[in-house]
């Protein structure tokens, strides 16, 4: 079956060719061959992964650009970790697929909707069956493109304009960082093949300051697609598109990408400590500051996008401490429960047409389905026991206490408690309390949108069995096999009570949401007024975008308006400088035309004499 | 035959020539179906031409050598000495250029409808200019070289002038000053080259100049040697253009008729690079060996600056003139980085971009036919209107932006690898174009496709349609099969690239 593989990605672009050519033509039938193409892609990803349980890594390229002596090829493998990723990508693929039937209905360009997932799908799985570096990296631009492409899906909004703009520009920035680490070590390895550049990563061929020169740029391409801080502020604008574009792209699989990117070349990061701490430390400072901005936003989905840039942070954070398993964990179950939430918070808009928490409010009783799945996604998230979200943030903390990192473990610590505050606050805003909406009908989405939502629940719940303290750690055991440079990587070691404590801060967490916004014992204006410098600060997001924008965007601008000024006057001063002494040329050619004849032979003798001289000095040859 | 095929495909733009020469004026509709046949013939004889090459074939067997001019009648030298034969030749390099030619050709052809007026003198010249173009590529001495390179200049400065926008005779005379500049460089250093060693044959040359030990006619000292090569460079510069010498470059972009731009981006340029590959590279390896960082600085220069300036136009040309001259700059930079990676990027850059303008010109065309302006201020939501136009644009600017899938990255790519191998530290300044490239792209393209516009009136039936389909999907699916299976391109290049190399003295 795995030599089969190729089709995977192959399914999504016939979705995404045949209904550009039908140019919308196909309307709501669309919506099929996105979900049978999907469905084709899930269905082989999930053989594959079966096969690849008994099976050993399956390799196979071709040559794909010769120059010199040097072959480049293409090709793909699965290995455990993308035969993983392949399955989760086209599950959340074709739920959100299912979903968006209902959610999309009515758009007048409803089948170019499902075109761009076809796009962003195959895009995505090709990146994660890349056997090389210079693949995963071909990919990894295209799906910046079917996000940029669903971002701005809604052209004529100006804010989808600007943010599919600077998604595309911010994630390009991180993306030359990771092209630069790439030309970098194939200079040193000779090879784009992830096998061969580990090979000579662990001869110890390079010097350790190259390597963490080159760990560190890769990492920067990872920056900016998992939306880690500092070019995280085009994840929170991306929100401008379709909500479930939010789910597949911005929560559940290419912001994941960085993750996957590091997870992958781990062995690479291995061998540079100061890198491993620059990806630990970038994954703990990104976790707190975005939980910190979580806790104020006012727009659902931005406080999901801000709970989702955390998230990465923390499985940066984990892959940072030698944590691969836990990273790969919980990539796995944040895919699952933030692609509910996503899609949870799309059910609650598509009833109630607004996305700002202030307007909602006692939804519970009115969406009877809606209300529980998002309570199970938000008590994922939040680490509530025996939930999927629960086993890998134990992970987690375990990772960064084995490794001894103890600021960053009681960074995780205090995000941990964050994320209960902040998902607990927009639950209880979102479906505690009284009505505050104007909407006059409130109806549950129809049938097609909740059952990917349930589906996805349902795996929010058990998803995080398959790693648990008491029933095994499979995950990890089947990850690491055959795997040296991971070798007792599998599964982190702590002290029971990180778990205790890691419960009880969720707990606490959720308690105080729960006396702010249901019991009111805190009131939340009296907050506002004691803190209002930090809340200023929280709204504003820390004025990140106002720094950019009066930094390096005033800085770009202005250079380029002085170098307008320097061809205008410069270079244009220049060429009418070349234009008038051509011009003078001529006129003092044609004063030599005075029909004397006497004065065109003394020039013609005074010519050869100068010709004369030239020869005598030269001997005939200029040398 | 084959002997003949060379000289056939060269001229074969003749029979249109006289086609058209033979209408009435005032036939417009079969002037320009006589104008677009006349292209064909061209075309199929390079399709031809790059069949046998796939079925094996040596090029070589299509090289023509005829006695042509003698000069003097040194009885005591060599007979070959001061001659110059009329010879074609082809090889991988310029079989790739002869089907740039071709296909350009034929697209501008039907770009070329738009044009409003006087259509029978506009495809004379056009077909000219195609003559003047296939034999720059084909031309086996510098002599005939400069011949050919001298037929472009004259047809493209009418087309230019006449034909063009609202400037366009200011932007013709500029053309023609700074290319006659070329020329004239050009022409001493070849002169010099032939009085010397008494052969303009080119093969012949580079092979004087490089294996050395051949007896020349007369010596050519070091610092003589370096001069020419500064001269062939200099030449050849001012043609692609690099910065400070690309101000006439960026007139005609905005002022000729953009059927005339597609061919002016998408070949003519592009002799500027053939030309520092063939002779500034080719014949005098160690003087450009010792020149490769001013190469590629002023590669990074025109590639910074074109992008710095691209990011402020407010006309649509304008951003694309200075994206070329920034694009070009890849081509210096990839030449400058003397080994494989880097010289082979800058041929694809060169091919690529020559498909990527072309295709962003015929959809400038397109444009102002029916919006009547190209200024980004007055354009905007044009992909509720012009969907399939809208899409068209957008891909065109991710090819001309470097998504990989598409030539563009091919390119890039490969010229940055040849670059942080010999010059990190100007390959590293240099990365620094590729995130501004993207931002004046997504700029430009943006604010016409995306957003809203009331001011525009919008007419039923406006989206791309019919015929203008063909160069759109011809030019796109290119860029696209070169983006995703590179080796096509890269089969041909690998007998000229080794030579070069070789002359370089290795990596």
């Amino acid at each position: 079956m795995m030599e089969h593989a190729w089709l995977i990605p192959i399914f999504p672009l016939v979705t995404f060719l045949v209904l550009l050519l039908s140019g919308g033509r196909l309307r709501d039938r669309g919506a099929f061959i996105g979900i049978i193409c999907t469905l084709a892609s899930f269905v082989l990803s999930l053989l594959v992964l079966i096969e690849r349980f008994k099976e050993p890594t399956y390799n196979i390229s071709i040559d794909w650009l010769s120059f010199g002596g040097t072959q480049l090829s293409a090709g793909f493998e699965i290995n455990q970790l993308n035969a993983l990723m392949l399955v989760v990508v086209s599950l959340v693929s074709l739920l959100v697929q299912i979903y968006s039937k209902g959610y999309m209905k009515g758009e007048v360009r409803f089948s170019i909707f499902y075109a761009y997932l076809g796009f962003f799908t195959f895009a995505m799985l090709g990146l994660v069956m890349a056997p090389n570096l210079l693949q995963l990296y071909i990919f990894w631009e295209l799906v910046g493109v079917g996000s940029f492409l669903l971002i701005g899906f809604y052209f004529y909004k100006l804010e989808a304009k600007a943010a599919a703009k600077k998604a595309f520009i911010m994630t390009r920035i991180g993306d030359v960082g990771l092209l630069i680490g790439i030309i970098l070590l194939f200079w040193e390895t000779g090879s784009f093949e992830y096998g061969e550049i580990f090979q000579a990563v662990q001869s110890g061929m390079i010097s350790s300051e190259k390597l963490t020169l080159i760990a560190i740029l890769i990492f920067i391409g990872a920056v900016g697609k998992s939306g880690q801080f500092p070019l995280h502020t085009w994840l929170p604008d991306a929100m401008e598109g379709p909500t479930p574009v939010s789910a597949l792209i911005h929560a559940a699989t290419m912001v994941a990408a960085g993750v996957y990117l590091v997870a992958a070349m781990f062995p690479l990061f291995m061998a540079s400590s100061a890198a491993m701490q620059v990806v630990a430390i970038t994954g703990g400072i990104t976790a707190i500051f975005a939980a910190s901005i979580a806790m104020v936003q006012k727009d659902v989905k931005r406080v999901l996008a801000y709970s989702t840039i955390s998230q990465l942070g923390f499985m940066m954070l984990a892959l940072g401490t030698s944590g691969y398993v836990a990273g790969v964990f919980h990539l796995m179950t944040h895919a699952f429960f933030k692609a509910l939430l996503f899609l949870a918070a799309g059910s609650v808009i598509h009833a109630i047409h607004t996305q700002d928490m202030e307007k909602m409010g006692g939804l519970w009783r009115k969406l009877n389905w809606t209300g529980p799945l998002f309570l199970t996604g938000t008590l994922a998230i939040s680490g509530f026991p025996l939930l999927s979200g629960f086993f890998s943030k134990d992970e987690i903390l375990m990772a960064a206490w084995e490794n001894g990192s103890y600021i960053l473990f009681g960074l995780a610590v205090v995000t941990s408690f964050l994320t209960a505050f902040y998902m607990f606050r927009l639950f209880f805003m979102m479906f505690a309390g009284d009505s505050r909406s104007q909407a006059e009908q409130v109806k549950e989405s129809p049938f097609i949108m909740l059952i990917p939502m349930l589906a996805l629940a349902l795996l929010a719940v058990i998803g995080g069995y398959i790693q648990t303290p008491w029933f095994g750690t499979f995950l990890g055991e089947w990850l690491v096999e055959g795997n040296e440079a991971l070798l007792g990587a599998s599964h982190s070691e702590g002290p029971v009570w990180i778990m205790l404590m890691a419960v009880l801060v969720s707990l606490a967490g959720i308690y105080l949401a729960y006396m702010i916004y249901v019991k009111k014992k805190l009131s939340r204006e009296w907050l506002v007024k004691e803190n209002s410098e930090v809340f200023r600060i929280l709204e504003n997001k820390y004025y990140i975008d106002e720094i950019y924008h009066f930094t390096a965007g005033y800085a770009i601008k202005g250079f380029s308006i002085f170098l307008s000024y320097i061809e205008r006057f410069i270079v244009g001063g220049l060429v009418s400088t070349v234009t008038s002494s051509i011009e003078g040329l001529g006129k003092v050619g044609s004063k030599l035309q005075t029909g004397q004849v006497q004065q065109y032979g003394m020039i013609a003798f005074l010519g050869l004499a100068v010709l004369l001289v030239i020869f005598a000095v030269t001997g005939g040859y200029l040398r | 035959m084959n002997v003949y095929l060379l000289s056939l495909l060269v001229f074969s733009p003749l029979l249109g020539i006289v086609m058209v020469a033979l209408m009435p004026k005032k036939e417009e509709r079969t002037i320009k179906q006589f104008g677009f046949f006349g292209t064909l013939p061209p075309l199929f004889l390079s399709f031809f031409l790059c069949s046998q090459y796939y079925s094996g074939v040596a090029l070589s067997i299509f090289d023509i050598k005829l006695n042509w001019i003698r000069f003097g009648n040194l009885e005591m030298y060599d007979p070959k000495l001061f001659t110059v034969d009329f010879e074609l030749g082809l090889d991988g390099l310029s079989l790739i250029f002869i089907l740039l030619t071709t296909i350009i050709s034929s697209l501008a052809a039907i770009a070329s409808i738009y044009i409003k007026k006087e259509w029978k003198g506009y495809y004379l010249l056009f077909l000219i200019l195609e003559i003047g173009m296939l034999g720059v590529f084909t031309a086996e001495n510098l002599i005939l070289f400069f011949i050919f390179f001298e037929m472009t200049l004259i047809p493209a400065f009418f087309l230019i002038g006449r034909w063009g926008f609202l400037e366009r005779e200011k932007a013709s005379y500029s053309f023609l000053i700074y290319n006659g500049i070329g020329s004239a460089v050009l022409l001493v250093a070849i002169l010099i080259l032939f009085a010397r060693t008494g052969t303009t044959n080119i093969a012949a040359l580079t092979q004087m100049m490089t294996m050395g030990g051949v007896s020349l006619f007369a010596p050519i000292s070091g610092s003589m040697k370096y001069g020419l090569c500064l001269a062939f460079l200099v030449a050849f510069a001012i043609k692609l253009p690099v910065f400070p010498f690309h101000s006439w470059m960026v007139r005609v972009h905005a002022e000729a008729p953009p059927s005339i731009v597609m061919i002016h981006a998408g070949v003519l340029l592009k002799i500027g690079a053939y030309g520092i590959i063939r002779f500034g590279m080719g014949i005098f390896p160690e003087q450009y060996k010792s020149l490769a960082f001013t190469i590629v600085l002023f590669g990074v220069l025109s590639f910074l600056y074109g992008a710095f300036l691209a990011l402020v136009q407010t006309d649509f040309k304008l951003v694309l003139a200075y994206s070329s001259i920034s694009h070009m700059g890849i081509v210096m930079m990839g030449l400058g980085a003397l080994n494989e990676a880097g010289i082979q990027g800058a041929i694809f850059q060169v091919i690529s971009h020559g498909l990527i303008a072309a295709l962003l010109f015929f959809l400038v065309g397109a444009l102002y036919e029916r919006t009547g302006t190209t200024m980004l201020p007055k354009l905007g939501g044009l992909a509720k209107s012009m969907p399939i136009f809208s899409g068209f644009m957008l891909a065109c600017g991710m090819a001309s932006l470097g998504l990989p899938g598409m030539s563009g990255f091919i390119s890039e790519f490969m010229v940055f690898l040849g670059l942080f191998k010999s010059q990190p530290l100007l390959a590293a300044i240099g990365v620094i174009g590729l995130v501004l490239t993207a931002v004046y792209v997504l700029r430009a393209v943006m604010l016409m496709t995306f957003g809203k516009n009331d001011s525009l009136i919008e007419k039923e039936k406006w989206d791309l349609r019919g015929w203008e389909f063909l160069p759109t999907l011809v030019l796109l699916g290119l860029i696209i099969s070169v983006g995703v299976y590179p080796n096509l391109l890269g089969g041909p290049l690998q007998g000229t690239i080794e030579a070069m190399m070789l002359a370089l003295g290795g990596r």
